[in-house]
């Protein structure tokens, strides 16, 4: 018997606020496919007395925490946080899936989820003049976020950052091997204990080096440090500005430090990534960056913005296949991007990028489509 | 009714209702039938409000127009009645009992009591806006009716700003001759830029630099409209050169205008125009000042320049050639103002400014406007094979462009790059096609000489440097990199300024000093404009300031002030906003053919050949109509009541009254705030209100439910949507939507299944719904009714909208069988709530009110004075306090009326007395 405290647990969460009107589940895309039916489960945990049992609910673990439930619900019922809520009460007996341990003890242990070592972090910079943000100092810390750093394609993301910011005049500096895990998919997997650690941890290293404004090229790094954070520990925090590297680009742009004399001359349709769209409201700035670049023809998917399809990567399910393994998201998303008609689906975010290539593999659709960061696409065109 | 007449000591008791939908209209209708007298303010050109928007209402099915307008009709017929349309609260004093208030009426431009209501002027109207009592379904012309059973029965014209108009140095009505060229009403479009008071057409249609097509709104869907070469098509195409009469002369008062290029010529067109006798004198043997003497031929056909000023002078405009003012023993400015009682000075900039190298004063060294002006008057320049031009800007580039024409070779020798030039990007281009020479960074050092003739010219390579005072790069020379190039004629053209001395007017450097708004200069009566004000500019700028000293010289001579109502400032185009009356489809603008470059340099002819009729058209009908009325004056024409009046201005009028009612209604939630349902996105999507106007007899379709031409089979209504909402609303500024219920869309949604029912024959018709709330009389009753009809509901509210082929589906979860469900449709209606009125801020602040938390004008108390504001002696009815149906909204406004009659009985009982007043809070 898994048993939470149902009513206490509903009133932490807000859950009596609830109309049952089913938006929440209506637009769930994992609804789609598995049991996962978010409406529902407050339903029965508000009707469960005061015990709820969450013995067999794997669709728990379905959840990508894209925020969809919680952006269409007309009473500010936050579906997804009570799902992370309640995976927690499986991470505490500690009944989690394999991979989920092992990333997790990754992320203790090498400070990453990968399961690679702590002193390999900076291998990507190799080659490339970077400040060491420790040693020299700088107006910006670029945190470049565990995938990029490890992940072959991830750095390539993370090598074209770096010179687009060169050529936009931008003062930053990276913390090498000293970066830690942001730890945003330690609390989405329900382990709030070893993230409230690492925020200790990562918040001592941004102190000591008094940095006060960051960006990141992970939509996921980027809300946690500017949603979650904050709301961790002693209160008030030092002020930190957090921005997502498209933000960036985009204010770069407008000021005219950043201009783009290449060409790129292609259609290009923009995958919206739920922690950049959905869960803070960034959908221009991506756009202004790839409209300001000359030759590139931008065409929207039919599901955009607010509407934007999960790629299923978030909310730890990199690691786990979920209880309908079958046809991915992704797929289904790489499929609306080949309807536009668009040579390069371009997004922001190392997991869509990961999701989405691996779907257009699966789908043969190499000849057709790319898949490409802004950044990479930025690179391209100075 | 009889309504009777109750005064109290010749004092009129009044009240003032502020909105005249159906609440409106029945508080003053109760309160006028009681005897007192009541001010209808309604900001709309009609009364009648949402009621008459809606086709059916429930749960009776009464139709709404049926039972409005008898009630609308009442309001005119009663004598105690004083409607204001287009009319707004600005300000209120005082206090119960005896407010004063400041209204202000809006210009209809059409006089409502003329007007019979006939429709011609709309028949001959160009522009078509959307129509927004339509749910913008349709458009309307500029000058429109709002419905047929308006009333007052008037129309009314739409006038906003239009950035071409405003960015142009002349304000010609841009829109208002392209609308006529859209038309096929050439001969009107060239009337109309004549009527603007600009005489040059197809001079300016020709060699104008266009600053109007730069802030063409156009350009934000693809190109700006081709405006210049309409204004040359309005002339090639509109006129039959035929010469007008003689303009009448109304006024003793004789006016010199000094100059006869076009700042001067328009001056003297305008003012004799208007009446006054006027004779222009000018230096050179002919006239049109710069546009003749300056102006290349091939850019501007000598035929076209002197039908214009003939014209000019069939009108009486006097010209005096070969009389130099103030030198060359011509008559000075003292001499002319002992005969003419006000003198324009436009005497152009016809100097040059010098090289500065040793040898510029050689045979062989011309500068480029006595060069252009002797080859364009005299047709006689001997220039050598090999010439080079100094300069970069329009002056230089025609002359190069001539000596092309004379059969040399020309190299042009500019200091800085091709991005400082300041000639016109599309005249470099055509000089270079015919094959000048382009050579940046140069500068000439000295001219070389050998036996007097010129035998080249040395330059230095220049880079450059930091922006000085003109924003441009400065350039430098670099020591040592000088060069020679072997021509054997040079023509400068480095600058032209004002020959001013000896004019006996204040001068700045060498240009003359003006006010810039009225054009005086230091001397009483003389006036002046053009180039010789704001050295050498452009034939635009010129001919707006001809128009600007013809106002001022009326204005003076006829002892007016010369001030008033005149500004030099305008809306920025940047915030003007467009709505086209249809969507925009992408099309480029139409070009012009022009002449081969190698049949161009063989001589003078037009290199530009103007566009076709059918270009014409095709460019003209690619205008938004930013201003909606165009001004083309075609109103006017048709109107057989002369109620037209363009020049109708805002007035302001006060009023006494005891008490005021404030009915002024809702508005729709806007859709597009929940952008999960892709209204605007998709054509299948419409509002509730939309589908009213649909299904109405009087609507677009004449009651017919169709989406893109066809009748749905398969209907989607939503419910809920903007109301009993809380959700957070990403990346915009509102935090949230609107918590409220909007009590009316149940049961409209009801009402509007049935008629989908009713309409569309087999279609299969699903409510998506949370909850039903059929709380009223005959509702619950209407809501079976509905369900045995077949209209399915189905319990979920709908998560979002996303396309599947030319189908939209719905998708929800359906929480009676707890799935998710995808419901294909090809018409999704959304029960958009009621919000407050987006101006209720401004209400709010101009009557005290205080507002409740959703936004809605706050009651005192919400179960016992649900009709007294936080005011006393100010009411409340109807939406503006809350959404309501329509018996609550009517029962509501008599309430309303009544407590405003118990305040005026009171008032009129006191002033019969005789006592002083006491008018206790209500």
């Amino acid at each position: 018997m898994l048993q939470i405290e149902s009513r206490q647990f509903a009133k932490e969460q807000g859950l009596f606020a609830c109309v049952q009107c089913g938006k929440c589940t209506g637009g769930c895309p994992m609804a789609m496919k598995t049991k996962l039916n978010p409406r529902d489960l407050i339903y029965r945990l508000l009707i469960a007395g005061n015990g709820f049992n969450l013995e067999g609910r794997e669709e728990l673990w379905d959840c990508t925490t894209c925020s969809t439930c919680y952006s269409r619900c007309p009473k500010q019922v936050n579906p997804m946080e009570a799902i992370i809520a309640m995976r927690s009460a499986f991470v505490e007996k500690g009944r989690v899936h394999p991979n989920v341990k092992t990333a997790l003890e990754s992320i203790f242990r090498q400070g990453n989820p990968l399961k690679m070592s702590r002193s390999d972090r900076a291998n990507w910079t190799k080659g490339m003049q970077i400040k060491s943000i420790a040693e020299q100092g700088a107006e910006y810390l670029f945190y470049v976020g565990c995938t990029p750093s490890y992940d072959p394609r991830g750095q390539k993301v993370a090598r074209s950052m770096v010179q687009v910011m060169n050529a936009a005049g931008v003062d930053f500096g990276i913390l090498g091997n000293d970066e830690n895990c942001c730890a945003s998919e330690a609390r989405r997997l329900g382990e709030l204990g070893l993230f409230e650690g690492m925020v200790e941890m990562n918040e001592e290293i941004f102190k000591d080096l008094e940095i006060t404004k960051l960006f990141t090229i992970s939509p996921h790094c980027f809300n946690t440090f500017k949603n979650d954070y904050p709301k961790v520990g002693e209160q008030p925090k030092r002020p930190m500005q957090v921005q997502h590297y498209t933000q960036m680009l985009s204010g770069l742009v407008k000021e005219q430090r950043l201009k783009f004399y290449g060409e790129f001359a292609k259609k290009v349709t923009y995958h919206d990534p739920c922690y950049l769209g959905k869960h803070n409201g960034i959908f221009d700035e991506p756009r202004n960056v790839l409209k300001s670049i000359p030759g590139l023809e931008l065409i929207e998917m039919d599901r955009s913005r607010e509407k934007s399809l999960c790629c299923e990567g978030g909310g730890g399910r990199m690691w786990l296949e979920g209880t309908n393994p079958g046809t991915r998201l992704a797929q289904l998303r790489v499929q609306e991007a080949l309807e536009t008609g668009a040579e390069i689906l371009a997004t922001a975010c190392p997991f869509c990028l990961s999701t989405l290539d691996e779907a257009v593999k699966h789908l043969n659709a190499e000849e057709k489509i790319r898949v490409l960061d802004i950044a990479e696409i930025a690179v391209q065109a100075l | 009714m009889n309504a009777p007449d109750m005064r109290g000591n010749g004092r009129s008791h009044a009240a003032l209702v502020v909105g005249a939908g159906i609440a409106g209209i029945q508080a003053a209708l109760d309160i006028a039938d009681a005897g007192f007298k009541v001010y209808l303010v309604e900001k709309s050109p009609s009364i009648g409000g949402r009621m008459s928007q809606l086709d059916k209402t429930f749960p009776t099915l009464d139709c709404s127009s049926c039972i409005l307008t008898p009630k609308m009709a009442d309001v005119p017929r009663n004598p105690n009645i004083n409607l204001l349309t287009c009319t707004q609260v600005k300000e209120v004093q005082g206090q119960a009992g005896g407010f004063h208030i400041t209204l202000e009426r809006e210009p209809r431009y059409v006089d409502e009591s003329a007007c019979t209501g006939c429709g011609l002027c709309a028949d001959a109207c160009p522009v078509s806006v959307p129509n927004t009592f339509n749910a913008g379904l349709d458009s309307h012309k500029a000058i429109y009716r709002v419905f047929p059973q308006a009333v007052p029965n008037a129309f009314k014209i739409d006038k906003r700003e239009s950035p071409c108009k405003n960015t142009c140095p002349a304000h010609i009505p841009v829109q208002g001759y392209v609308a006529l060229i859209a038309q096929g009403k050439f001969r009107e479009a060239y009337q109309r830029v004549l009527e603007a008071g600009v005489p040059f057409v197809g001079t300016l249609g020709r060699v104008c630099y266009h600053p109007c097509e730069s802030e063409c709104k156009r350009a934000d869907w693809d190109e700006a409209v081709s405006i210049c070469a309409l204004k040359r098509f309005a002339y090639d195409a509109g006129t039959d050169h035929t010469k007008p009469e003689p303009a009448p002369v109304k006024y003793a008062e004789r006016v010199a205008v000094i100059g006869a290029g076009p700042a001067g010529l328009t001056t003297a067109y305008n003012l004799t125009l208007r009446g006054y006798k006027v004779t222009v004198f000018d230096a050179l043997p002919a006239p049109g000042g710069m546009l003749a003497a300056g102006i290349p031929e091939y850019r501007l056909p000598r035929t076209v320049l002197s039908d214009e000023i003939e014209y000019i002078t069939a009108l009486g405009v006097e010209l005096k050639m070969s009389t130099p003012i103030g030198r060359d023993g011509g008559p000075t400015l003292d001499d002319l103002r002992k005969e003419y009682q006000a003198v324009f000075m436009a005497i152009g900039a016809h100097g040059s400014s010098r090289l500065g190298v040793p040898g510029e004063d050689m045979p062989g060294v011309y500068q480029a406007v006595p060069f252009l002006r002797h080859l364009n008057i005299g047709h006689e320049a001997a220039i050598g094979k090999k010439v080079a031009v100094i300069g970069g800007g329009n002056s230089a580039i025609d002359a190069a462009r001539c000596a092309l024409r004379l059969g040399a070779e020309v190299q042009l020798v500019y200091r800085r790059s091709r991005t400082e030039m300041p000639a016109a990007a599309w005249e470099v281009a055509s000089a270079e096609e015919e094959g000048v020479k382009l050579t940046f960074l140069s500068a000439p050092t000295k001219v070389l000489e050998k036996d007097g003739r010129v035998t080249g010219i040395e330059c230095i390579r220049m880079e450059l440097g930091e922006p000085d005072s003109s924003g441009r790069r400065r350039p430098v020379p670099i020591p040592g990199s000088e060069y020679v190039l072997d021509v054997d004629t040079v023509i400068a053209a480095i600058g032209q300024n004002v020959e001013s001395t000896g004019m006996g007017v204040e001068t700045k450097w060498d240009r003359l000093v003006v006010d810039p708004l009225t054009l005086e200069t230091s001397v009483k009566g003389v006036f002046a404009g053009g180039d010789a004000v704001i050295g050498p500019a452009s034939v635009v700028e010129a001919v707006g300031a001809g128009i600007q000293a013809a106002e001022s010289i009326h204005r003076y001579l006829r002892g007016m002030d010369l001030r008033e109502g005149r500004t030099q400032t305008h809306p920025n185009a940047k915030d003007i906003k467009v709505v086209p009356a249809s969507p925009v489809k992408r099309a480029p603008r139409e070009r012009m053919q022009e002449l081969s470059a190698v049949d161009r340099i063989n001589g003078f002819k037009e290199v530009e050949l103007g566009l076709t009729q059918e270009q014409a058209i095709a460019e003209a009908q690619r205008c938004l109509e930013c201003a909606v009325c165009s001004e083309c004056m075609q109103c006017v024409d048709a109107c057989q009541r002369g109620a037209i009046q363009h020049d109708d201005k805002a007035r302001h009028m006060e009023v006494d009254v005891e008490t005021v009612i404030v009915a002024t209604g809702f508005d729709v939630f806007d859709p597009h705030r929940k952008p999960e349902f892709g209204y605007g996105q998709y054509p299948q999507i419409i509002t509730s209100l939309e589908f009213e106007r649909l299904a109405s007899a009087s609507g677009p379709t004449a009651g017919k439910i169709l989406i893109n031409g066809q009748m749905p089979k398969k209907v989607v209504f939503i419910q809920c949507v903007g109301s009993r909402d809380k959700s957070i609303s990403l990346g915009r500024d509102d935090d949230t939507l609107h918590p409220y219920c909007s009590r009316v869309c149940c049961m409209a949604v009801a009402k509007q299944a049935h008629l989908a029912h009713d309409r569309l024959p087999g279609a299969a018709i699903t409510v998506f719904y949370m909850d039903v709330r059929a709380f009223g009389k005959g509702f619950e009753e209407f809501y079976d009714r509905v369900r045995k009809e077949g209209i399915t509901y189905r319990r979920g509210n709908p998560s979002e909208i996303i396309r599947r082929g030319y189908k939209v589906v719905v998708r929800a979860e359906d929480t009676l069988i707890g799935e998710q469900v995808e419901v294909e449709a090809d018409l999704v209606v959304l029960a958009v709530g009621m919000q407050p009125r987006a101006d209720m801020e401004i209400l709010s602040r101009t009557l005290n009110l205080s507002r409740s938390e959703d936004g809605f004008f706050l009651e005192s108390h919400p179960k016992l004075r649900t009709v007294e504001s936080s005011v006393p002696g100010i009411y409340l009815a109807g939406c503006c306090q809350g959404p309501k149906d329509i018996p609550d909204t009517v029962a509501h406004a008599k309430a309303a009326a009544s407590a405003a009659m118990i305040m005026l009985n009171r008032s009129l009982a006191t002033s019969i007395a005789g006592e002083g007043a006491d008018y206790a809070a209500n």
